[in-house]
């Protein structure tokens, strides 16, 4: 935030030198470390610039229609005049896996200010990288949930789901003993005292697999697997196909049908661009391993929110981590696991 | 003329098949366990740690069967410790005095094993209260009560040593900080008790009528 | 600039022609501009809810836009199939039969892109796939192959017949070579549409309802039943109300086709049923939905089980030589099948396979009165786009719209 906010309504989108920076899963590509062009990049600075060329050609059809007066105009406001501004910005950015860290401040930038005037309230929203040498996993210990759901409800107040649909990242499925796990005999919406003499208690989230199907079908590559095993949405470049939600084989997708609603004094602060932040109508979302925590070596809110001890995340390529511990000393399973997902969600028993 | 059409147009639909064929070839790894094997890092060139998240606890360290990592240090969790601010005698000394009077600590009711196993002595001194006792009468620190648990769960002190029974506090990261025993469980009454989910929802309800 | 000059003519001389005629074919435009209205204004009830207006959830998250649209693909891919016989064969017969057939592709094409537009969270953001500018999933994303091939092949259907048309304007014959390649390409493209949308479905591991190797074929099969049923039904149509001469072999030939798909359908259906009803296996359980129920939930049984007595009734007559030379009893038969398959390719496939969820858990699914009347809107301007093609084809075609030069 400083004199460049003037450049929200110019239209000019200035080529920044690109930095070495791409979040995406792809190890081999640009991601490798080294400054070495590849054709990745080459092809995302060229649609950069034809992006910039489109914008700039819609702007003259746009103005000619009196459709940005608003940006243009002198009798409203500064704010008025910032937001829609900020809005223009907003709408002809790129997508953020392509972006470059500069591209990636403004924005943030942007969309924190972009808040302020909104609400008069500040938030604290980041865009860190996935840390080298990190990959996330996570264990799931069906011995010992009880089913008590305090996991959901950190999960949405962590999250900022939708307070008026019941949005919901993660369903707890309340088993009976001896039928194995039969999913279509499960409640996942149980109300009495738990845990429910006879039954077991098993938890699903998105799984964040590691050949995720999702992402394969995305159009507009709005989602995809970070350096660090996350799988991500850029919720403002996806279009609201619903492809990835059909090909999800663990209902670990959800859809904003319409806008999401929370409330202002329960909006968790501190967001992340490609995590809490609040989205908008017609987007997916889904579980990301609360980015906004994992990533600076916090525990998820649903980890944290445990009081059984049922969950634990940790960095699947460090030995002396817990979840490394359980994937070589526990009974490990992971669910429907012929379809070649490879999750990164581990059951165990104790 | 026709035959050579249909050649040509089934060469462009070759073609075009197999140009768009995956080029990308991020999985080397046939699956995820192989990845995580081949891309593991030796503990100390990891970087991150989650020490900000666990500045403000007290901590002690547990070093045990190659294990190393922190628990939280419990006697300055205690209100009234030490106890010897008041069990300045020991325990037979403390008769009550009249019949029906209460009890010091009433309110602690014992449900953890049988009563045939199982009472205040088995694990508080009787003539040291400051410390508790094992089996064998050694004594061991409130700090380190896991010691205690561990002569019968052994097997989950196992996990717990491991990772896989109990909680990690603050962050994923290292320095690992876990909740012991008592953190969790109360001594006295160690099962965890039945109690309604915190939320119902009623969005699934309607959705599925 | 002489093309250009003549284009610039038809255009004119076409609108002439759309915004004259009897008075039944105004009424007919008014109804149809009547609802395509009714569906904006639901649409634009859509735009400010969001998709929360529609029937769907996160449980059903595909519904009748979808559906809609696979039938359609299905219906622009098999009114080309009519193309091959027509201009290769040299089946004089089929000429008139293939510009209809044309002309109903171009709609079908335009409804399709139409509902998925609709069926879209933020079509404001839709530039985002637009090759180049935006980030185009190519070739990983089915959904890009069937942007591109759906484009491609409006492309090359609004191509072929308008320099047909341009060509007998002018009162020129046109030149075999130029549009023969294209009248293959678009061929081979037909089928290319309809198993790349069936791929949409079919390469979905987390959906065992349509994660099957029989879908695309039977997407085909059932296509060249339900595609060539519309025709027959719109050449009869056009035979009652203009002057445009489509001799009864031309319906014939066409009824033989649709017989054969009808019959290669039933057949795929019976394949389809016995696999999932000999052993059923876990993956059963969205077919057990769709025919039987489950739980209590039935909302698809009257359609399914309407679609499958439609459909066997009407394969049944097709196959009897002398119940299909009837036309009256062809027309009808040709509407029953059009039904069963719209029922059964439509929310029949899209339906179950979210049912029930991948947890197990049944939500049922119905259509909101914005999303039914959008459906409706859509339909009424497939039909309003595919009366302007055919009534300014069909005059050039009659001789009644001629180039004029004017000097």
């Amino acid at each position: 935030m400083n004199n460049d906010n003037k450049k929200w309504y110019s239209l000019n989108l200035k080529k920044s030198p690109k930095v070495d920076s791409c979040g995406c899963g792809n190890d081999s590509g640009s991601c490798s470390g080294e400054k070495t062009k590849d054709g990745y990049d080459q092809v995302m600075n060229v649609s950069m610039g034809r992006r910039a060329a489109f914008k700039k050609i819609t702007a003259g059809f746009l103005i000619g229609a009196g459709a940005v007066s608003s940006s243009c105009s002198v009798v409203s406001g500064d704010e008025n005049k910032e937001k829609s501004g900020i809005e223009w910005e907003e709408y002809f950015k790129g997508n953020y896996k392509l972006m470059t860290d500069k591209e990636k401040e403004e924005t943030v930038n942007r969309l924190t200010r972009s808040y302020e005037l909104r609400t008069g309230e500040k938030i604290n929203m980041t865009s860190k990288d996935a840390e080298k040498d990190v990959l996330f996993g996570y264990a799931f210990n069906i011995s010992k949930c009880q089913g008590y759901m305090d996991c959901v409800n950190a999960c949405v107040e962590e999250n900022n789901q939708d307070r008026a649909t019941e949005m919901q990242y993660i369903r707890i499925h309340e088993m009976e003993d001896g039928k194995g796990f039969n999913f279509e005999e499960s409640d996942d919406n149980y109300y009495h005292e738990v845990p429910a003499e006879g039954h077991f208690y098993m938890g699903t989230q998105c799984f964040h697999c590691d050949n995720p199907p999702c992402v394969e079908v995305c159009p507009v590559q709005a989602t995809w697997k970070e350096k660090d095993g996350i799988v991500v949405i850029d919720y403002d470049w996806c279009v609201g196909c619903r492809y990835c939600m059909a090909a999800c084989p663990y209902d670990g997708r959800r859809f904003n049908w319409k806008t999401p609603e929370v409330p202002e004094q329960e909006v968790n602060k501190k967001q992340h661009y490609l995590g809490n932040r609040l989205r908008k109508k017609g987007v997916m979302e889904k579980c990301t391993f609360c980015i906004q925590r994992s990533r600076e070596g916090q525990n998820p809110a649903c980890v944290e929110a445990c009081p059984t001890g049922a969950r634990t995340f940790g960095n699947l390529l460090d030995p002396k981590s817990n979840i490394r511990w359980i994937l070589e000393n526990k009974k490990v399973f992971r669910l429907k696991e012929d379809l070649g997902t490879e999750p990164k969600f581990w059951y165990y028993m104790d | 003329m026709i035959q050579k059409i249909v050649v040509k147009t089934l060469i462009i639909v070759i073609g075009l098949f197999v140009i768009s064929c995956k080029h990308s070839h991020e999985n080397n790894y046939h699956t995820v366990t192989d990845k995580i094997e081949a891309k593991t890092v030796s503990p100390e060139n990891l970087t991150i740690t989650s020490k900000t998240f666990n500045e403000n606890i007290k901590t002690v360290k547990f070093a045990e069967d190659g294990y190393e990592f922190l628990i939280p240090e419990r006697k300055s969790q205690i209100t009234s410790y030490n106890c010897t601010e008041c069990h300045t005698q020991p325990i037979e000394k403390l008769k009550q005095n009249q019949v029906g009077e209460k009890a010091a600590h009433w309110n602690i009711k014992l449900a953890h094993a049988g009563v045939e196993i199982m009472n205040c002595a088995t694990c508080h001194s009787n003539g040291n209260m400051d410390n508790l006792h094992s089996l064998t009468n050694s004594e061991i620190d409130f700090n380190y009560s896991y010691k205690l648990c561990s002569q019968c769960h052994q097997k989950e002190f196992k996990d717990w040593k491991g990772g896989a029974h109990g909680k990690q506090l603050g962050g994923w990261a290292p320095p690992r900080l876990s909740n012991t025993c008592v953190n969790c469980h109360n001594p006295h009454k160690p099962a965890f008790e039945k109690r309604w989910p915190v939320r119902f929802n009623t969005q699934k309800v309607k959705e599925r009528q | 600039m002489k093309t250009l000059k003549v284009f610039g003519n038809l255009i004119k001389d076409g609108f002439l022609e759309v915004t004259h005629g009897s008075k039944a074919y105004h009424v007919w435009m008014a109804v149809l501009s009547f609802i395509m209205l009714v569906g904006m204004y639901s649409y634009s009830i859509q735009l400010e809810e969001g998709l929360s207006a529609t029937g769907m959830t996160d449980r059903v998250s595909w519904g009748l836009y979808i559906s809609n649209f696979t039938f359609l693909v299905g219906v622009a891919a098999a009114a080309v199939m009519l193309v091959l016989p027509a201009y290769v064969l040299k089946n004089i017969d089929f000429k008139q039969a293939v510009l209809i057939g044309e002309g109903l592709a171009v709609a079908a094409l335009c409804m399709c892109l139409v509902f998925v537009i609709a069926d879209m969270g933020g079509p404001a953001r839709l530039w985002h796939m637009i090759p180049v500018i935006g980030v185009f999933n190519f070739p990983n994303s089915m959904l890009t192959w069937d942007v591109l091939v759906l484009n491609g092949y409006l492309f090359i259907n609004i191509t072929i017949p308008m320099y047909i048309l341009i060509m007998r304007y002018q009162g020129k014959t046109p030149n075999p070579k130029i549009y023969i390649p294209g009248v293959f390409l678009s061929v081979f493209w037909a089928v290319g549409i309809h198993m790349v949308t069936a791929f949409l479905y079919q390469g979905l591991q987390a959906r065992p309802f349509w994660n099957n190797a029989l879908l695309g074929p039977r997407f085909l099969a059932s296509a060249f039943a339900a595609g060539p049923a519309l025709i027959i039904i719109v050449l009869a149509i056009i035979r009652k109300f203009t002057a445009f001469k489509i001799p009864d072999t031309t319906i014939k030939k066409i009824s033989m086709i649709v017989t054969v798909a009808a019959q290669i359908n039933l057949i795929m259906l019976v394949s389809e049923l016995f696999k999932e009803f000999y052993a059923p296996t876990h993956h059963s359980i969205s077919a057990v939905y769709l025919f039987f129920g489950l739980e209590g939930k039935t909302a698809l049984l009257p359609w399914i089980w309407t679609s499958i007595s439609l459909n066997v009734v009407a394969t049944i007559v097709l196959t009897f030589h002398k119940l299909r030379s009837n036309l009256n009893i062809l027309y009808v038969v040709c509407g029953m099948l059009f039904i069963a398959i719209w029922i059964e390719k439509g929310f029949g496939l899209i339906v179950p396979g979210f049912i029930p969820g991948p947890w197990g858990k049944i939500a049922e699914y119905t259509p909101t009165l914005v999303e039914i009347s959008v459906t409706l809107g859509i339909w009424a301007m497939g039909a309003f786009i595919f009366t302007i093609l055919a009534k300014t084809g069909i005059a050039v075609e009659l001789g009644q719209l001629v180039y004029k030069k004017k000097n």
